[in-house]
């Protein structure tokens, strides 16, 4: 079970996640920062379902009551040298 | 009756969380209330620099050494792995002028015991290979440190439910009553009252908006900290970077006539650090821009712009988020670290602006030690609210 990844970008494993929230973690955004689900490449786009299905099955919630993690820009990831030349 | 506490901490961020840990573990009681997710003001969207060059010789510069020391030893002690690293750090320097004012700068420092020197050109490209050419030299700090404030906070709250802390998230708090010295209610949002003996006010950059509740005028601001992510990446040199104009800016405020008008009301100075992951945090801004968290592109086209003229190897490198996080700022710079003399149980602990994370665990031992009655390692009255009549 614990071979397990469900962050793949971060390499996180479910043990991690039910860890995390054993530790205390109630949130998406607490279980992204204690864990770093959904802190790589694809900003959780890939996992975050799978994520939130768990939280919300460990902390006795339904899934639609769990809120997502807060998003950013950019959506994807986005080459500094474009950022730079759209500011001239 | 209610369960009295012996302290109610508000504001989960890690201030709060730093005395939580500590009161607990002096056997206090405690019951931690945040209106939101833990961390979610400041705590959670910062940069992991414990950066010792840049305080001014000083009561700041002293309590960061011993802070310094402490996150050694948290390391150790916290039930999670706070990924501390001293990897050293340099600051970048682009002028004549700007060398003249670091090598003051660095000759008050070595005084108060910061490891620190000047490298030559030569010898910063040999640390930092990628640096572009037309840096100068740089300064070099083996001391300068840096923490993942995330898993500060998840270690402070495990140890400290271990030892009976409560937290309470979701939860504000509309009113503060003292009916009597040293017994306080506390209101939160839902309409519960919690009483305690001591109240703690560690709400960084709402810290004014909960001691406007007894009465308190705290200068306290939000400054906005605009800060990128980079995607993880090979490193750019052995340690972290700044850039040394912003440094030269705050120690001598003429010198921001060498810098665009623009520059200076976004407060951009550059800043950038790996964190273990291999991700670097490019930053920031200091801004006053009200509770506005939004993050503006002109400024983060000016943090890359910054962030490309010192590594232009960066240009090939993917932005994976961008944030920002509002900064405690005290009207004089310093944190609040102590009891409010008029209201007799209510303490401070608030407006560390970018030092949060670097003066936690100092700041969350002290008001530990003034609440249980113990002698404090240093003369923390420069930072007691006092200092401004409150």
């Amino acid at each position: 079970m614990e071979e397990l990844f469900i962050c793949r970008c971060e390499e996180v494993t479910r043990q991690e996640l039910e860890q995390a929230i054993a530790d205390g973690a109630i949130s998406m955004n607490e279980l992204k920062r204690w864990t770093r689900a959904g802190m790589g490449l694809c900003q959780g786009k890939t996992c975050a379902k799978q994520v939130m299905a768990l939280l919300a099955q460990k902390t006795a919630q339904s899934p639609a009551a769990v809120k997502p993690a807060t998003t950013r820009n950019p959506v994807r990831p986005m080459q500094i040298s474009y950022m730079t030349k759209e500011a001239e | 009756m209610e369960k009295q506490w012996d302290a109610i901490i508000i504001g989960g961020g890690i201030i709060g969380l730093a005395c939580a840990y500590y009161l607990t573990d002096a056997g206090q009681s405690v019951l931690l209330l945040e209106k939101g997710d833990l961390g979610q003001g400041a705590s959670t969207s910062c940069d992991d620099m414990i950066f010792l060059q840049s305080k001014k010789p000083g009561i700041l510069l002293t309590i960061a050494l011993e802070s310094l020391e402490m996150y050694r030893r948290l390391e150790q002690d916290l039930p999670a792995s706070i990924e501390f690293e001293s990897r050293g750090g340099m600051v970048l320097i682009e002028s004549e002028s700007q060398m003249g004012h670091m090598q003051d700068f660095v000759r008050q420092q070595k005084a108060l015991n910061l490891d620190v020197e000047l490298l030559t050109k030569e010898q910063a490209r040999k640390m930092a290979p990628l640096v572009s050419k037309h840096v100068l030299g740089s300064t070099y700090s083996p001391m300068d440190s840096q923490v993942n404030p995330l898993q500060v906070m998840r270690g402070f709250v495990k140890a400290a439910a271990s030892k009976g802390l409560e937290i309470r998230r979701h939860c504000g708090v509309k009113a503060l009553d003292n009916p009597a010295p040293y017994h306080w209610k506390v209101t939160a949002d839902d309409g519960k009252v919690y009483e305690s003996r001591f109240v703690i006010n560690a709400c960084g950059a709402w810290a004014a908006q909960v001691g406007e509740l007894t009465g308190l005028e705290l200068p306290i601001k939000p400054k906005r900290g605009q800060i990128l992510v980079t995607e993880s990446v090979p490193a750019f040199g052995q340690t972290n970077f700044w850039s040394a104009d912003y440094i030269v800016m705050k120690l001598n405020p003429d010198f921001a006539k060498e810098r665009s008008a623009l520059m200076n009301d976004l407060g951009i100075g550059l800043s950038m650090s790996q964190a273990q992951s291999g991700n670097y945090f490019l930053g920031g801004t200091r801004e006053f821009a009200g509770f506005d968290k939004t993050v503006d592109r002109t400024a983060l086209h000016l943090i890359l712009k910054e962030a490309v003229r010192f590594f232009p190897a960066l240009e090939k490198v993917n932005i994976i988020r961008t944030f920002s996080g509002f900064r405690p700022a005290a009207a004089d710079g310093k944190p609040f670290i102590g009891p409010v003399a008029s209201q007799p149980g209510m303490y401070i602990a608030a407006g560390h602006e970018g030092d949060g994370i670097a003066l936690a665990p100092i700041t969350g031992y002290a008001i530990s030690r003034m609440i249980t009655g113990q002698p404090l390692p240093y003369d923390f009255s420069e930072l007691s609210p006092a200092r401004l009549g409150i």
